[in-house]
This record gives structure tokens, sequence and C-alpha cells, in this order.
């Protein structure tokens, strides 16, 4: 069993950093399609901060410094995606308020409430192409494999596998929200930037997670 | 495009200063940041009240902070949300014990960062805020099913909001009463708006969007978004009675109901042309038996320096003429009592 510490958590937040960063002119070509090219931007800053104030942040607490990185990246990124990623950061610091450790099942809870941050914010559905046609399925994968018992890392790469599937499955879907919302059915031969983003945060996990011990 | 600025990137800093060195005795920035205004005046107990939203609009927001109306307000850029954190800047120095209300209209950017603000005063620093978002522009949506979503945006309506929930948290009324005034006033209020011109964004540097010279747009928003008819320019009272005949139709009037009135002017468009709107308005609500309580004519939500206009209704009962009347003393609204 993996037992996570602030520190691992900085690790993973440096490696969300890395991964918005070398994919921010595919995400900025994703988004012109649908919405103003500000998304590979807004993210790469966005987890920039969100590493940097992680890095800065004294103290063990996962849920305090989960909470701060989400605020700092809300106040240098306040588009709208930028706001949702940093609700969502928010809702991880209160749901893991005190906790000092996270095994497999506390990833899940971490990620778990990142979706629930992000979607009580943004009032989305799932199957509406948005970010949580991405991140719904790596959740459901995590809570699955926290259950049988699998490592993290493995269920890390499950959970990645997942979020690209789910992202690729926004090919076809209606949007309803944004832009793309106004495109109607115009909009269901495009993938969703909004997923592409919760693609690469899985990656990232399955990045960091490859490190570990099985 | 033609303005007086002395560079794009200085236009809202200097506005600000402007604002700031004009009306001392009345507002004040929170901190070093221009763009989180608070009033001088603070009475212990009451509710404070909080707006906020994009630049461009004056008196929209900023110029209702002062006595009888809202204790604070955040803005950001031009048509731009200002940030939660501003947001949250603002709660904290405006909430004396008794919470906050925010009062701002129906833009998605607006609404994600006041959420964040709630979360985060309610979160880090035990203030109790509740929202109300205003949505009353008829030409921006669907009218809202009981229970569900409004869709339309926020437009000069919401001063009549700003309004009666300023005297009622005046009165010392608990936030759950201000916040029910503040929706009983949402949901009897109905706006609709007509531009003939565009304005332009400063650091864009043209117009936001093209429009004929013989040509005007009946609903178009204060940001510029789609109407629901362009068409020829036509005379005055035929202007009046499309936009009238929306608003009337969308929430049922009766014989011997009571309204305010407001005739708001986007910017450029002359007090002149307002009242010759009002006078039509005027017969047209004579005409169907509803009795106009008070007008308000002039510039209360522009839009820079588009032409055009819109009319709001609010439907009064005994309560809300109460509090309408109310004084208020804010740098760009004062009222006496009548």
């Amino acid at each position: 069993m993996a037992n996570l510490n602030a520190d691992d958590l900085r690790k993973l937040f440096a490696v969300w950093a890395a991964v918005m960063e070398e994919n921010r002119a595919y995400l900025i070509d994703l988004d012109s399609k649908v919405g103003d090219s500000d998304l590979g931007l807004t993210m790469s800053d966005g987890f920039r901060t969100v590493s940097q104030t992680a890095d800065e942040f004294d103290g063990a607490d996962i849920g305090k410094m989960a909470y701060q990185a989400g605020k700092a990246m809300a106040s240098a990124v306040p588009s709208t995606m930028g706001t949702l990623m940093a609700s969502g950061l928010m809702a991880v610091g209160k749901e893991l308020k005190g906790v000092e450790t996270l095994d497999e099942s506390g990833m899940h809870a971490f990620f778990k409430a990142f979706l629930d941050g992000v979607q009580s914010r943004g009032k989305a559905e799932v199957g509406e192409k948005t970010f949580l046609d991405g991140l719904a399925p790596a959740v459901n994968s995590l809570a699955k494999d926290a259950e049988s018992g699998v490592s993290m890392k493995t269920a890390a790469q499950n959970a990645a596998e997942a979020a690209h599937q789910g992202f690729l499955n926004t090919k076809g879907m209606l949007a309803v929200h944004g832009r793309a919302g106004g495109r109607g059915e115009q909009s269901r031969d495009l993938l969703d930037p909004g997923a592409a983003v919760a693609d690469l945060l899985m990656k990232g996990f399955a990045e960091f997670a490859s490190g570990l011990a099985d | 495009m033609k303005k007086i600025i002395n560079t794009p990137e200085k236009f809202i800093p200097e506005m600000l200063e402007g604002i700031y060195a004009a009306h001392p005795d009345m507002i004040k920035s929170v901190g070093d940041d221009l763009h989180c205004l608070v009033a001088t005046h603070k009475k212990a107990g009451k509710v404070g009240l909080a707006t906020g939203g994009g630049s461009g609009h004056l008196p929209l927001f900023l110029g209702y902070v002062g006595k009888g109306m809202l204790d604070g307000c955040s803005i950001g850029d031009v048509f731009q949300s200002p940030s939660a954190e501003q947001m949250l800047a603002v709660t904290k120095e405006i909430d004396s014990g008794a919470g906050v209300l925010y009062i701002y209209g129906n833009y998605g950017g607006d609404i994600l960062n006041f959420d964040m603000a709630a979360e985060m005063a309610d979160f880090e620093e035990g203030i109790k805020v509740e929202s109300v978002v205003a949505g009353d522009d008829v030409a921006s949506g669907a009218p809202v099913k009981p229970g569900g979503k409004n869709t339309r945006r926020g437009v000069a309506g919401i001063f009549f909001v700003y309004k009666c929930a300023g005297a009622a948290a005046d009165k010392m009324m608990p936030l759950a009463e201000v916040k029910r005034v503040a929706e009983k006033v949402c949901d009897n209020t109905r706006t609709m708006g007509v531009a003939l011109t565009s304005c332009t964004v400063p650091r864009v540097g043209h117009p936001s969007f093209e429009i004929g010279d013989d040509e005007l747009e009946i609903g178009m928003g204060i940001h510029g978004e789609p109407g629901i008819r362009r068409g020829k320019l036509i005379p005055a009272d035929e202007i009046v009675d499309e936009m009238l005949h929306q608003i009337l139709d969308d929430l049922p009037y009766q014989s011997g109901d009571e309204v305010a009135v407001l005739v708001n002017g986007l910017g450029a468009t002359p007090l002149e042309e307002q009242y010759v709107m009002f006078r039509r308005i005027n017969q047209i609500l004579g005409e169907k038996g509803i009795k106009v309580f008070h007008t308000y004519v002039g510039e209360y939500a522009t839009s820079m320096e588009m032409a055009g206009a819109s009319i709001s209704l609010l439907k009064m009962d005994a309560e809300l003429k109460e509090l309408l009347a109310a004084p208020a003393d804010t740098p760009f609204f004062k009222q006496f009592q009548y």
C-alpha cells in the first residue's frame, strides 16, 4: 500500500505543471476550434502557480496545501477553466483538511473531491461535453481499484486510460456549455478541450505514480 | 477610436483614481487595490451588500456604493469579471457580523468568481454569504419556469434590486429578509433594450460589432450580445411600443397595478431622447390602467459610448414602494425620501 505525504503531492503538482507546459500548444490548438484559444496559457500558467505555491507551503497538511494552491491559481488565472480547476483543488483542500498521508483510497478521495468541486462550481453534468467527461471515468476507475486492492501505480495507469477514453468519447457529444454550446449540432464533431485537461492531469498522475513501488 | 483617454492600458486605473479623488468622503479602496471599493460610512450590525462586475457600465457597479444602497464593490477590467480574491477582500471589509449579500448580474464569469468568493468567505473567515443573481433582460432568454434556472442576463433593472435591498439592509433587516426582498425585486423586474451604435473597448480599438447608420437592434445586451431583431430605424413611438410590448407580455399586468419605470441611456443617447421615450411609455401604461409610482430617467447602466436605451419596469407592492422611496446617498445616485 502506498502512503503519499505532502512532499509526494508537491512532486505530483510539479509533474502537472510540466505536462501542461509541454502541452501548451496542443491545448491552444484544441481550444481555438471552440473557445478563445487561451486554454493552453491559462493551464500552463495556472498549474505552474499551483506547483510553486505548494513548494512554498510550509507544512504537512495536504488539505491546506491544496487549498492554498487552488486559491493562488484562482488569482493567477481567473478565466472560466482556471477558476474551475482552482475550485477543484480548493474542494480537495476542504475534504482533506488535516490529512497528512494518502493511500489508494485516499487518492480516490482526492480526485473525487476535485471532480465534485469542479462540478458544483460549473454546474454541469457528465455527458455535457466538459472536463467532467474526462475526469469522471478516471474517478470511477480509481474507486473500483481502491476497493479491489490494486496498487497505486496500476490504479493510476488504469485511471489515465479511463480519462483518455473519456476524452475521446467527447467527440460525438453535444456541447451545452460555453462557446461550444452556442454551436449546437456542429459541436458534435469536436473533441472537448476541458476533457483534454482531465486527460492530461491523469496522464501526469500515472507518470508520477510510475515511480512508486508496486 | 475617438476617446478622451491617455492610453488604453491606463483607462480603468485612471478612471478609478478620478472617482476616488472626486468622492473621498463617500468611498475608499480596500488596501491598495483600486478595484476593491467600499463605503467610508459603515453601520454596525447591518447586513453588508456587495456587487461587482466588469468596468465600462458606469454608474454600474461602483456608483451605487453609499448610504442606503451598497456597501462594497469589486470591478474588473472592461467587461471582465473581477477575481474571487478581490470579491473576498471587499466581503471581509464590509461584514459587520450580520453577513453579506452578493447582488450581481447573470454572467458566467461573475457567477464562478462570486460563488468562489462566497465559499472562501465562509471557509476562511466564517462570514455568512448569500447571493442573488439578477437576470432581468427579457430579450436574452425564455421566462424562468418555477424552480428552473434563469438564463436571462442582468442589465439596468439591477438598479431596482440595489435600491430596495439597500433600503431593507439600512432598516436593519436580517440577511434572510434582505435576500427575500432582493429576490422579490428580481422576480418583478423586466427590462428591454435597444442599441443604435456599438461601443469600443479601448484595448481592442475597434467597435464591438457592426451596425448600419440606418439600423437598430432590439434586445441587444450591454456588451453587444445579439438581440432579437435587427431592422431599419423607426420612429421613437414604434420603438417603445415594440420594447414595452415584450415587457408587458412577459409579466402579466392588470389594470390597477403600479410600477416604477426606469428609462436608461446606454451612454451616447441624450436625455432628450430618453424623455421622448418616457412620454410614450407613460401613454401606453395610462391606456392599460397601470399606475406609475415613480420614474427614473437617465444613465444608470451604460455600455460606454453605445447609443441606445433600455426600459425597465418594476411591479410594485406596499413593501417595495416603501423601500424604493427611502433615501439614498451615493456618488452617482442621490434621492430624498419621497
